[in-house]
């Protein structure tokens, strides 16, 4: 027997079909070369996968790095796979009861690991997974088990997107079953285009049943603002910079107060970095969803390191840029919209001839809509424009509605729904169409979610978000009015795209979708912490299943509410609710005793 | 130590502070152990700091504290509650029998609180927690008083704490014999030449109240310069080291054979060792000065930032306190008087500095600068009298 069919034999018992399926492949990925060692060493595509002098030892440094962290009840899923040293050595540093996969997104790599050198006992009791990212997701989740993913990086990259589809169905998993309520603290901005999203956020997060204190700073908007009308830039940027810092220390002071298990932030939240490196000195979770263009907005640089999870609205070269200034996971999550706010509304007749039009543009002059906006007067159809920061536009000032005012969310549901197509263009600095037009802006998910028509100019990311059947879009603003001619003419269309739309978002784009793909992928992450709590783990059901026969600790739970999370704070308040200490029994003054250490723990001080 | 016997009454003390506290903790156990002869007595303390009582004679027992576990529970709950209280119990277990008829809570925060009721024997617990409050709440609103408004308060801590204790201070200060313990081979020598040895405590407890290791350097300078036959040993934990170096390297090479670095160096036991083979000790208000009172050795402590020398000096008779007038830094340090002091006994002044001696009476320790010591007495005696009053009578009687 050589060594490939050696390796074969030792693929546990039910793993025949991966074992048929990696004897047909034909290999020839790897090249295989002794290292300085002796041991075999590979490369693929010309790059080392596993290093050139001891491959042994390499593996056993990243063995050490992530062994510690991984759980017995655990199943530790690797990706990367080249001739799976690392895998060796972990599966000896772990207990017999933990659990360890490994991902098989190439057969043909496989065919060459196996045929490369002779695996021993450890591999037989590996999980091999092949197959496509969803069902290898469905697979790792079956078990029931929380699942604690580990990268041997230097295998994965050829793989990426296999494991993007892979982590994406994964979290997908873990925020469909999640049972458990977290307590997040929401900290938002003092104003701005972040502001309202924080709120969709925070009913989002309500409606998934977790528990949300909304640090809201936009009270201290009158004063910012206030301090924004000093004449001097430098005493102005001195006053607003301190102020931001007592919003910061106001926030961390709050968070003192109750510590939350995340702390989320949005684009724009006064939360300085020194602020954030003493949290994460705490123990404390951050993450910020950024709602911003990073190349327009770009104090995330600074912020990087600040946040252990990044969210934000653009991929790959956005990823790259924050994770050389810092960033340790980021994640994409696009905008969305909140279907409580932005939905269809029956208007009045004086509703309808106030705000509605043939075509209507809802925005802020940036340069871009200054230049192309013109183009659309002095057609048969009626338009209007909504929105401020319009001074100077002296050719569009008969189509500014109410004198170029800000105007509010619910004005602007209403135009909305009063509009037969609404306009949908995104900002840039420039004069045209944005040349790098990546991002989805939240007003297509609104306009969709209001079940309103529109047309959008066109977005990298438009496809995976809506089909060409569900919104229309232009690349070249000279076709806009030529659009504009044709869809005004065909009611029965526009309303069929707009429905189809709205149910998009219904089904997929909501901030509670975005919110349980926000957590699903730090429980993904945090499997023992964030993990646990949404698995339920924390739940009153969960702890008195795990309580076995202990009745002492079964009586403290039952006296804590039912069908509620239960933490030590939380048996502890319903222990001291009873009266005097004195008159407790032994393991509820232990419970008293242990959280009295537990309030120290998060001290901020 | 006594036997201890199953089922005879006993009582425990609790103090979960620090060296300083738990030393002066010992003369609350001495006065106890007098006035309960017949009944066990045991001292609920730090793990680490174990061995200052453990071989004092004044309790029996010395049950170890590990508050950095339960810190350790205390995260971990959410993950597995059950194996976290059943190994919390374990610990409790580990402590042996608790069903302790009286506890006596020296530290006035909730966790102490749990855990005296933890100790006790539960029917003592629901029926007589209102009694013991009732004896403590005097004395704790005595100390929150003075932590609140540094007032002319001359009652000292340990004395307090005897008071809360339900006893009266012994009127002298309780003196132990180290534990056995071995020094370091390089150490060994500590104490073995004729001369006048000083252990110099380099650190303190708290930033605000510790000395800079140039004043350190220039006293060690003026010492040896005075003394012949003087030798220094500089004490201090682990964090302490890089002080104790400081001072050394800015010494001149010559005078190194008569410093001696033990800075990190020691366990509690051997450090209780080598004090003893010092006849002073000098430093700030830290737990290795009163550590040095213990085992017999005389104390010079400079008091200042919030020091003070009558809540917290080094108790017994014949030692010296120079404090500071005020809060803040001291500018000039009391060189070459505390050196005089040690030298012939002589008592010289310094602007800004008062120097005072312990003294012990009936009311326990107190310092005296020879001015009002009448006056000190009978202010002592009516904060004893308005917290104990019925201790006072029958001491009366």
């Amino acid at each position: 027997m050589n060594i490939f069919q050696d390796n074969l034999s030792r693929l546990a018992p039910g793993q025949q079909d991966l074992a048929t399926a990696v004897t047909s492949a034909a290999g020839g990925v790897l090249t295989i070369e002794p290292s300085k060692t002796g041991s075999p060493s590979a490369r693929r595509s010309g790059r080392w996968i596993h290093s050139a002098y001891d491959p042994l030892r390499e593996a056993q440094t990243w063995a050490d790095t992530h062994a510690a962290a991984c759980q017995s009840g655990e199943t530790i899923v690797v990706a990367g796979v080249g001739l799976l040293y690392h895998v060796e050595l972990l599966r000896k540093m772990l207990p017999p009861e933990a659990a360890l996969a490994v991902l098989i997104p190439n057969l043909d790599e496989f065919h060459d690991a196996l045929a490369a050198r002779s695996f021993e006992a450890w591999s037989e009791s590996i999980l091999w997974l092949s197959g496509s990212p969803t069902e290898v997701a469905e697979r790792l989740t079956k078990t029931g088990r929380p699942i604690r993913c580990l990268s041997y990086t230097p295998a994965t990259q050829w793989d990426a997107e296999f494991h993007r589809a892979l982590e994406e169905a994964l979290r997908r998993v873990i925020s469909r079953r999640a049972g458990g309520q977290l307590t997040i603290a929401l900290v938002g901005p003092i104003y701005g285009g972040s502001l309202p999203i924080a709120r969709y956020v925070k009913r989002a997060l309500e409606t998934l049943g977790h528990t949300v204190q909304w640090i809201d700073h936009s009270v201290h908007a009158a004063s910012y603002e206030v301090m924004g009308s000093l004449k001097d830039g430098r005493n102005r940027q001195v006053m607003q910079g301190r102020m931001a810092d007592l919003l910061s220390q106001w926030t961390l002071a709050s968070l003192a107060e109750s510590p939350p298990d995340l702390v989320l932030s949005l684009a724009q939240a006064p939360l300085t970095l020194p602020m954030l490196e003493h949290l994460r000195k705490k123990k404390f979770l951050a993450a910020m969803w950024f709602v911003e263009n990073y190349r327009h907005l770009t104090y995330w640089q600074q912020m990087a390191p600040g946040y252990e999870y990044w969210f934000v609205i653009q991929k790959e070269s956005c990823f790259e840029a924050l994770r050389q200034a810092g960033a340790r996971h980021v994640s994409y999550l696009p905008m969305a919209a909140d279907p409580e706010v932005h939905c269809p509304m029956t208007l009045s007749g004086d509703d309808r001839r106030m705000f509605g039009a043939d075509l209507s543009f809802v925005g802020a002059g940036y340069a871009n809509r200054r230049r192309l906006l013109p183009a659309l007067l002095r057609h048969p159809w009626s338009f209007k424009l909504w929105g401020n920061e319009w001074e100077g536009a002296e050719n569009l000032r008969s189509v500014i509605q109410l004198n170029g005012a800000r105007i509010d969310t619910a004005t602007c549901m209403k135009v909305f729904n009063a509009t037969t197509i609404n306009l949908n263009l995104h900002s840039t600095t420039g004069e045209g169409l944005d040349p790098q037009a990546d991002f989805v802006n939240p007003r297509t998910f609104e306009l969709a979610a209001c079940g309103a028509f529109q047309l959008v100019d066109h977005r990298s990311y438009l496809p995976e978000c809506f089909t060409d059947r569900e919104i229309l879009s232009f690349r070249d603003f000279g076709d806009v009015p030529a659009l504009v001619r044709k869809w005004l003419g065909d009611q029965a269309a526009r309303q069929a795209m707009a429905h189809a739309a709205r149910e998009r978002v219904l089904a997929a784009h909501t901030y509670v979708h975005r919110m349980q793909d926000l957590l699903g992928q730090i429980g993904l992450s945090q499997p023992d912490r964030v993990g646990a709590i949404l698995r339920g783990e924390r739940q009153q059901e969960f702890l008195l299943a795990r309580c076995n026969d202990d009745q002492p600790l079964q009586a403290l739970l039952k006296d804590c509410p039912s069908g509620q999370r239960i933490e030590l704070k939380d048996v502890a308040a319903c222990i001291r609710s009873k009266g005097p200490i004195s008159a407790l029994k032994r393991e509820e003054l232990m419970v008293l005793m242990l959280d009295e250490y537990r309030s120290e723990t998060r001290d901020l001080a | 130590m006594r036997r201890e016997c199953r089922g005879e009454p006993r009582r425990l003390v609790i103090q979960l502070a620090r060296l300083g506290d738990v030393v002066q903790t010992l003369p609350a156990l001495d006065a106890l152990r007098q006035a309960h002869p017949h009944q066990g007595l045991d001292l609920l303390c730090p793990e680490p700091l174990t061995a200052v009582a453990a071989g004092s004679g004044l309790c029996d027992r010395v049950l170890p504290w590990d508050g950095a576990r339960w810190h350790a529970w205390a995260s971990r709950w959410a993950d597995n509650p059950v194996r976290t209280l059943h190994e919390a119990e374990g610990c409790i277990e580990s402590l042996g029998p608790l069903s302790y008829e009286r506890v006596y809570s020296l530290n006035q925060h909730a966790r102490c609180c749990v855990l005296a009721q933890l100790c006790a024997e539960p029917i003592r617990r629901v029926s007589d927690t209102e009694a013991w409050e009732a004896q403590l709440r005097p004395w704790a609103q005595h100390l929150r008083w003075v932590a609140k408004e540094r007032g002319a308060n001359r009652v000292h801590l340990a004395d307090a704490w005897c008071g809360m204790c339900g006893v009266l201070p012994r009127g002298q200060a309780p003196l132990c014999v180290p534990p056995a313990a071995e020094l370091p081979d390089d150490l060994a020598g500590i104490g073995e030449r004729r001369g006048l040895w000083v252990a110099l405590a380099v650190g303190a407890g708290e930033a605000d109240r510790c000395i800079a290791p140039a004043v350190w350097n220039q006293w060690i300078r003026e010492f040896l310069a005075q003394t012949q036959n003087g030798h220094v040993v500089l004490i201090g934990s682990r964090a302490e080291g890089e002080r104790a170096q400081a001072i050394l390297d800015s010494l001149p090479t010559l005078l190194h054979g008569c410093v001696w670095d033990a800075t990190g160096r020691t366990t509690l036991a051997q450090l209780m060792c080598l004090l003893q083979k010092c006849q002073w000790i000098i430093g700030a208000d830290t737990g290795p000065l009163h550590l040095g009172t213990l085992v017999g050795t005389r104390a010079i402590g400079w008091y200042f930032s919030r020091a003070r020398v009558h809540e917290t000096g080094p108790y017994g008779e014949g030692h010296w306190v120079f404090q500071h007038a005020t809060q803040t830094q001291p500018h000039s340090w009391p060189i070459m008087e505390s050196i005089a002091l040690m030298r012939d006994e002589q008592r010289q002044s310094l602007a800004d500095w008062t120097l005072w001696r312990s003294r012990m009476d009936r009311w326990g320790a107190f310092f005296d600068d020879g001015s009002e010591t009448a006056a000190v007495e009978s202010s002592r005696a009516d904060i004893w009298r308005a917290c104990a009053p019925v201790l006072c009578e029958s001491m009366a009687a």
